[in-house]
Protein backbone atom coordinates (compact mmCIF):
# COMPACT_ATOMS: atom_id res chain seq x y z
CA UNK A 1 0.00 0.00 0.00
CA UNK A 2 1.15 3.31 -0.99
CA UNK A 3 2.30 5.68 1.58
CA UNK A 4 -1.46 7.15 1.81
CA UNK A 5 -0.84 9.52 4.45
CA UNK A 6 2.25 10.32 4.08
CA UNK A 7 3.22 11.70 7.33
CA UNK A 8 -0.18 10.95 9.44
CA UNK A 9 0.79 14.17 11.64
CA UNK A 10 -2.81 13.13 13.28
CA UNK A 11 -0.71 11.25 15.51
CA UNK A 12 0.66 14.26 17.29
CA UNK A 13 -2.16 15.92 17.43
CA UNK A 14 -4.04 19.13 18.35
CA UNK A 15 -4.57 19.90 13.92
CA UNK A 16 -7.20 20.09 12.40
CA UNK A 17 -10.02 17.27 12.98
CA UNK A 18 -13.76 17.02 11.98
CA UNK A 19 -15.92 14.15 11.76
CA UNK A 20 -19.05 13.18 10.51
CA UNK A 21 -21.23 9.97 9.97
CA UNK A 22 -24.60 9.69 8.49
CA UNK A 23 -26.77 6.51 8.02
CA UNK A 24 -30.36 7.51 6.68
CA UNK A 25 -32.79 6.10 3.45
CA UNK A 26 -35.42 7.85 2.31
CA UNK A 27 -38.89 5.84 2.40
CA UNK A 28 -43.08 5.16 3.35
CA UNK A 29 -41.79 7.21 7.17
CA UNK A 30 -40.09 10.09 4.85
CA UNK A 31 -36.39 10.97 4.92
CA UNK A 32 -35.44 8.62 7.86
CA UNK A 33 -31.54 9.52 9.03
CA UNK A 34 -29.14 9.57 11.69
CA UNK A 35 -26.10 11.27 11.92
CA UNK A 36 -23.53 13.09 14.03
CA UNK A 37 -20.27 15.79 13.81
CA UNK A 38 -17.85 16.61 15.70
CA UNK A 39 -16.80 19.84 14.62
CA UNK A 40 -13.01 21.27 15.24
CA UNK A 41 -14.24 24.11 17.91
CA UNK A 42 -15.61 20.76 20.16
CA UNK A 43 -19.46 21.06 19.08
CA UNK A 44 -20.78 17.64 18.96
CA UNK A 45 -24.24 17.70 17.10
CA UNK A 46 -26.75 14.67 16.71
CA UNK A 47 -29.71 14.32 14.86
CA UNK A 48 -32.09 11.60 14.52
CA UNK A 49 -35.59 11.62 12.30
CA UNK A 50 -38.31 9.64 12.11
CA UNK A 51 -41.82 10.06 10.54
CA UNK A 52 -42.79 6.70 11.99
CA UNK A 53 -45.52 7.23 14.14
CA UNK A 54 -45.36 11.07 13.77
CA UNK A 55 -41.72 10.88 15.80
CA UNK A 56 -40.33 14.32 15.43
CA UNK A 57 -36.79 15.32 14.50
CA UNK A 58 -34.76 15.32 17.61
CA UNK A 59 -31.75 17.73 17.58
CA UNK A 60 -29.23 17.94 20.25
CA UNK A 61 -25.79 19.30 20.43
CA UNK A 62 -23.47 19.93 23.14
CA UNK A 63 -19.74 20.85 23.35
CA UNK A 64 -17.71 18.28 24.07
CA UNK A 65 -14.18 18.56 26.20
CA UNK A 66 -10.57 18.42 23.80
CA UNK A 67 -10.18 15.37 26.00
CA UNK A 68 -13.38 13.35 23.96
CA UNK A 69 -12.08 14.74 20.65
CA UNK A 70 -8.59 13.57 21.37
CA UNK A 71 -10.55 9.81 21.78
CA UNK A 72 -12.28 10.50 18.72
CA UNK A 73 -9.53 10.87 16.98
CA UNK A 74 -7.62 8.06 18.29
CA UNK A 75 -10.37 5.69 17.97
CA UNK A 76 -10.23 6.91 13.86
CA UNK A 77 -6.48 7.01 14.09
CA UNK A 78 -6.68 2.74 15.74
CA UNK A 79 -8.84 1.85 13.11
CA UNK A 80 -6.57 3.24 10.19
CA UNK A 81 -9.66 4.20 7.79
CA UNK A 82 -8.05 7.26 6.81
CA UNK A 83 -6.00 4.62 4.47
CA UNK A 84 -9.16 3.25 2.81
CA UNK A 85 -10.77 4.14 0.01
CA UNK A 86 -14.35 4.15 -1.02
CA UNK A 87 -14.04 3.20 -4.73
CA UNK A 88 -14.89 -0.40 -4.66
CA UNK A 89 -17.66 -0.02 -2.23
CA UNK A 90 -21.14 -0.84 -2.45
CA UNK A 91 -22.99 2.12 -4.04
CA UNK A 92 -25.66 3.45 -1.97
CA UNK A 93 -28.77 2.42 -2.69
CA UNK A 94 -32.36 2.20 -2.31
CA UNK A 95 -32.31 0.77 0.39
CA UNK A 96 -30.33 3.26 2.08
CA UNK A 97 -27.03 5.52 2.48
CA UNK A 98 -23.83 5.42 5.00
CA UNK A 99 -22.07 9.16 4.86
CA UNK A 100 -18.38 8.92 6.86
CA UNK A 101 -16.55 12.47 6.48
CA UNK A 102 -13.30 12.98 8.41
CA UNK A 103 -10.98 15.49 7.82
CA UNK A 104 -7.35 15.16 10.08
CA UNK A 105 -4.35 16.97 9.67
CA UNK A 106 -4.34 17.12 6.14
CA UNK A 107 -6.01 14.58 4.84
CA UNK A 108 -10.28 14.63 4.08
CA UNK A 109 -12.19 11.37 3.58
CA UNK A 110 -15.71 11.70 2.27
CA UNK A 111 -17.09 8.14 1.97
CA UNK A 112 -20.23 7.31 0.38
CA UNK A 113 -21.75 3.60 0.68
CA UNK A 114 -24.82 1.85 1.22
CA UNK A 115 -26.25 0.14 4.06
CA UNK A 116 -24.33 -2.81 5.88
CA UNK A 117 -26.40 -4.98 6.62
CA UNK A 118 -24.49 -7.54 8.05
CA UNK A 119 -20.69 -9.11 8.02
CA UNK A 120 -21.77 -11.16 5.15
CA UNK A 121 -22.64 -8.18 2.73
CA UNK A 122 -18.75 -7.16 4.01
CA UNK A 123 -17.45 -10.32 2.64
CA UNK A 124 -18.94 -10.80 -0.82
CA UNK A 125 -18.49 -6.79 -1.59
CA UNK A 126 -15.15 -6.22 -3.25
CA UNK A 127 -13.08 -4.78 -1.41
CA UNK A 128 -14.21 -6.80 2.42
CA UNK A 129 -10.83 -5.46 4.39
CA UNK A 130 -11.46 -2.12 4.03
CA UNK A 131 -15.09 -2.33 4.26
CA UNK A 132 -14.91 -4.12 7.03
CA UNK A 133 -12.99 -1.75 8.82
CA UNK A 134 -15.90 0.84 7.97
CA UNK A 135 -18.14 -1.34 9.34
CA UNK A 136 -16.48 -1.68 12.93
CA UNK A 137 -15.42 1.62 13.21
CA UNK A 138 -18.83 2.93 12.17
CA UNK A 139 -20.27 0.29 15.34
CA UNK A 140 -17.48 2.10 17.65
CA UNK A 141 -17.70 5.83 16.53
CA UNK A 142 -21.83 4.92 17.33
CA UNK A 143 -21.30 3.62 20.28
CA UNK A 144 -19.50 6.30 21.84
CA UNK A 145 -21.90 9.16 20.72
CA UNK A 146 -24.66 7.05 21.54
CA UNK A 147 -23.48 7.13 24.94
CA UNK A 148 -22.19 11.11 25.38
CA UNK A 149 -25.81 11.83 23.88
CA UNK A 150 -27.54 8.76 26.47
CA UNK A 151 -25.14 10.73 29.52
CA UNK A 152 -25.72 13.99 28.53
CA UNK A 153 -29.36 14.44 27.81
CA UNK A 154 -31.03 11.14 28.83
CA UNK A 155 -32.40 10.06 25.79
CA UNK A 156 -31.77 6.33 24.26
CA UNK A 157 -30.78 6.90 20.64
CA UNK A 158 -32.83 5.07 18.18
CA UNK A 159 -30.74 3.29 15.81
CA UNK A 160 -31.95 4.21 11.80
CA UNK B 1 -5.62 27.26 4.53
CA UNK B 2 -6.43 31.02 5.50
CA UNK B 3 -9.22 31.22 3.02
CA UNK B 4 -10.84 27.91 4.36
CA UNK B 5 -10.51 28.63 7.85
CA UNK B 6 -12.38 32.02 7.27
CA UNK B 7 -15.02 30.32 5.37
CA UNK B 8 -15.30 27.94 8.46
CA UNK B 9 -15.41 30.44 10.82
CA UNK B 10 -17.76 32.03 9.67
CA UNK B 11 -20.42 28.97 8.80
CA UNK B 12 -19.95 28.06 12.28
CA UNK B 13 -20.06 31.47 14.22
CA UNK B 14 -23.07 32.45 12.20
CA UNK B 15 -24.49 28.90 13.63
CA UNK B 16 -23.68 29.81 17.09
CA UNK B 17 -25.76 32.43 16.44
CA UNK B 18 -29.22 31.09 15.79
CA UNK B 19 -28.97 29.09 18.66
CA UNK B 20 -28.30 32.32 21.18
CA UNK B 21 -31.24 33.85 20.04
CA UNK B 22 -34.82 32.17 20.57
CA UNK B 23 -35.26 28.78 20.04
CA UNK B 24 -36.69 28.68 16.56
CA UNK B 25 -38.52 32.06 17.00
CA UNK B 26 -35.98 33.74 14.22
CA UNK B 27 -35.91 32.05 11.31
CA UNK B 28 -32.34 32.50 11.04
CA UNK B 29 -30.62 33.93 7.37
CA UNK B 30 -29.49 31.29 5.15
CA UNK B 31 -26.31 30.20 6.19
CA UNK B 32 -23.85 28.37 4.16
CA UNK B 33 -24.37 25.48 4.67
CA UNK B 34 -21.01 22.93 6.10
CA UNK B 35 -20.13 21.21 3.58
CA UNK B 36 -17.26 20.23 4.29
CA UNK B 37 -15.86 19.10 1.07
CA UNK B 38 -16.29 22.29 -0.22
CA UNK B 39 -15.02 24.78 2.47
CA UNK B 40 -12.50 23.06 4.01
CA UNK B 41 -10.75 21.26 1.62
CA UNK B 42 -12.49 22.75 -2.02
CA UNK B 43 -11.33 25.78 -0.59
CA UNK B 44 -7.36 25.39 0.38
CA UNK B 45 -6.11 25.80 -3.16
CA UNK B 46 -4.90 28.52 -2.44
CA UNK B 47 -3.09 27.84 0.53
CA UNK B 48 1.06 27.22 0.35
CA UNK B 49 1.49 24.12 2.95
CA UNK B 50 0.73 21.04 2.13
CA UNK B 51 -2.85 20.87 0.08
CA UNK B 52 -5.21 18.39 1.97
CA UNK B 53 -5.80 15.06 0.18
CA UNK B 54 -8.81 14.02 -0.65
CA UNK B 55 -10.62 10.97 -1.19
CA UNK B 56 -13.89 9.22 -1.38
CA UNK B 57 -17.03 9.79 -3.63
CA UNK B 58 -18.29 12.71 -1.61
CA UNK B 59 -15.45 14.45 -3.22
CA UNK B 60 -16.81 13.35 -6.50
CA UNK B 61 -20.61 13.67 -6.23
CA UNK B 62 -21.81 16.88 -7.84
CA UNK B 63 -19.53 19.38 -6.32
CA UNK B 64 -21.76 22.00 -6.58
CA UNK B 65 -25.48 21.05 -6.40
CA UNK B 66 -27.40 21.48 -2.97
CA UNK B 67 -29.51 19.39 -3.65
CA UNK B 68 -27.51 16.54 -1.69
CA UNK B 69 -29.08 15.35 1.14
CA UNK B 70 -26.51 16.36 3.62
CA UNK B 71 -27.25 20.25 2.96
CA UNK B 72 -30.17 20.49 4.71
CA UNK B 73 -29.69 18.18 8.29
CA UNK B 74 -27.04 19.11 10.05
CA UNK B 75 -27.16 23.41 8.76
CA UNK B 76 -30.41 24.09 10.50
CA UNK B 77 -31.42 26.38 8.20
CA UNK B 78 -34.94 27.09 8.08
CA UNK B 79 -35.73 24.96 10.73
CA UNK B 80 -35.72 25.09 14.88
CA UNK B 81 -32.36 25.09 16.14
CA UNK B 82 -30.74 22.17 18.46
CA UNK B 83 -31.67 21.12 21.76
CA UNK B 84 -28.69 22.07 24.53
CA UNK B 85 -28.40 22.51 27.81
CA UNK B 86 -27.73 25.70 29.39
CA UNK B 87 -24.52 27.06 29.45
CA UNK B 88 -22.48 29.82 29.93
CA UNK B 89 -20.61 29.59 26.70
CA UNK B 90 -17.57 29.86 28.66
CA UNK B 91 -14.77 27.68 29.59
CA UNK B 92 -14.65 24.64 32.09
CA UNK B 93 -16.90 21.67 32.48
CA UNK B 94 -20.92 21.61 32.01
CA UNK B 95 -23.37 19.88 33.85
CA UNK B 96 -25.20 17.28 32.21
CA UNK B 97 -29.17 16.52 32.84
CA UNK B 98 -28.18 14.13 35.85
CA UNK B 99 -25.28 14.94 36.96
CA UNK B 100 -21.81 15.55 35.60
CA UNK B 101 -19.56 13.47 33.22
CA UNK B 102 -15.83 12.37 33.63
CA UNK B 103 -14.37 10.53 30.39
CA UNK B 104 -11.85 8.31 31.62
CA UNK B 105 -8.97 7.09 28.63
CA UNK B 106 -6.20 4.43 28.33
CA UNK B 107 -8.43 2.30 29.87
CA UNK B 108 -7.17 -1.38 29.58
CA UNK B 109 -8.83 -3.74 27.38
CA UNK B 110 -8.97 -6.63 29.50
CA UNK B 111 -10.41 -3.63 32.51
CA UNK B 112 -14.03 -4.45 34.34
CA UNK B 113 -16.74 -2.60 35.51
CA UNK B 114 -15.63 -3.24 38.43
CA UNK B 115 -11.86 -2.01 38.43
CA UNK B 116 -13.52 1.09 37.13
CA UNK B 117 -16.25 1.25 40.03
CA UNK B 118 -13.15 0.18 42.37
CA UNK B 119 -11.44 3.39 41.75
CA UNK B 120 -14.38 5.58 40.80
CA UNK B 121 -16.38 5.03 43.71
CA UNK B 122 -14.09 6.17 46.20
CA UNK B 123 -14.75 9.47 45.20
CA UNK B 124 -18.34 9.50 45.26
CA UNK B 125 -21.51 7.23 44.26
CA UNK B 126 -20.88 6.33 40.71
CA UNK B 127 -24.10 6.92 39.10
CA UNK B 128 -23.45 5.54 35.84
CA UNK B 129 -20.91 4.53 34.03
CA UNK B 130 -20.59 2.80 30.04
CA UNK B 131 -17.80 0.88 29.64
CA UNK B 132 -17.85 0.38 25.60
CA UNK B 133 -16.35 -2.42 23.60
CA UNK B 134 -14.68 -2.52 20.69
CA UNK B 135 -17.37 -4.40 18.44
CA UNK B 136 -14.65 -6.67 16.25
CA UNK B 137 -12.67 -7.51 19.15
CA UNK B 138 -14.99 -7.40 21.80
CA UNK B 139 -12.65 -5.96 24.93
CA UNK B 140 -12.49 -2.81 25.79
CA UNK B 141 -12.55 0.58 23.72
CA UNK B 142 -9.97 1.97 26.04
CA UNK B 143 -12.27 4.64 27.67
CA UNK B 144 -14.86 4.89 30.06
CA UNK B 145 -17.42 7.38 30.70
CA UNK B 146 -18.47 7.82 34.41
CA UNK B 147 -21.48 10.20 36.24
CA UNK B 148 -21.19 11.49 39.24
CA UNK B 149 -23.99 13.53 40.97
CA UNK B 150 -22.04 16.35 42.18
CA UNK B 151 -19.60 18.60 40.41
CA UNK B 152 -17.45 18.42 43.40
CA UNK B 153 -16.88 14.30 43.07
CA UNK B 154 -15.94 14.77 39.38
CA UNK B 155 -13.86 17.49 40.42
CA UNK B 156 -11.54 15.46 43.05
CA UNK B 157 -12.30 12.12 40.49
CA UNK B 158 -10.61 13.80 37.98
CA UNK B 159 -8.28 15.41 40.30
CA UNK B 160 -6.69 12.03 41.90
CA UNK B 161 -7.18 9.75 39.58
CA UNK B 162 -5.82 11.57 36.24
CA UNK B 163 -2.12 9.92 35.71
CA UNK B 164 -2.96 7.02 37.72
CA UNK B 165 -2.84 3.36 36.69
CA UNK B 166 -5.27 0.67 36.54
CA UNK B 167 -4.02 -2.43 35.49
CA UNK B 168 -0.43 -1.28 34.68
CA UNK B 169 -1.54 1.59 32.12
CA UNK B 170 -1.42 4.89 33.06
CA UNK B 171 -5.33 6.49 32.63
CA UNK B 172 -6.16 10.25 31.78
CA UNK B 173 -9.29 11.83 33.63
CA UNK B 174 -11.16 14.92 32.44
CA UNK B 175 -14.84 16.24 31.68
CA UNK B 176 -16.28 14.67 29.41
CA UNK B 177 -18.60 17.97 28.28
CA UNK B 178 -17.74 21.83 28.15
CA UNK B 179 -19.44 25.13 28.46
CA UNK B 180 -18.51 26.66 25.09
CA UNK B 181 -15.82 25.68 22.37
CA UNK B 182 -12.28 25.04 22.26
CA UNK B 183 -9.75 27.62 22.05
CA UNK B 184 -8.55 27.66 18.47
CA UNK B 185 -4.99 28.65 19.56
CA UNK B 186 -3.07 27.89 16.91
CA UNK B 187 -5.87 27.28 13.89
CA UNK B 188 -3.36 30.40 11.85
CA UNK B 189 -0.38 28.86 13.15
CA UNK B 190 0.54 27.21 9.95
CA UNK B 191 -0.13 29.85 7.52
CA UNK B 192 2.09 31.74 6.49
CA UNK B 193 0.50 34.78 5.51
CA UNK B 194 -0.19 37.41 8.67
CA UNK B 195 -3.09 37.30 9.74
CA UNK B 196 -4.14 41.07 8.80
CA UNK B 197 -5.89 40.02 6.04
CA UNK B 198 -9.22 41.09 4.94
CA UNK B 199 -11.92 39.33 7.10
CA UNK B 200 -12.60 40.63 10.08
CA UNK B 201 -11.17 38.81 13.12
CA UNK B 202 -13.38 36.50 15.03
CA UNK B 203 -15.32 37.55 17.58
CA UNK B 204 -17.66 35.27 19.28
CA UNK B 205 -19.15 36.61 22.46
Amino acid sequence: MATVGGATNGACGEDEFYLRYYVGHKGKFGHEFLEFEFRPDGKLRYANNSNYKNDTMIRKEVFVSPSILREARRIIQDSDIMKEDDSNWPEPDRVGRQELEIVMGNEHISFTTSKIGSLVDVQTSNDPEGLRIFYYLVQDLKCFVFSLINLHFKIKPIQS
Amino acid sequence: MAAATEVEAVDFDSDDDDLMDEDGAIEPSPAPAPRLRSTIAGGGGGADDAPRKTKGRGFREDPNSSSAPRDSRLAGVGRSGFDALASDGGPGPVRSIEGWIVLVTGVHEEAQEEDLHNIFGGFGQVKNLHLNLDRRTGFVKGYALIEYENFEEAQVAIKESDGTDLLSQIISVDWAFSNGPVKRRNTRKRSPRPNRSRSPPRRRY
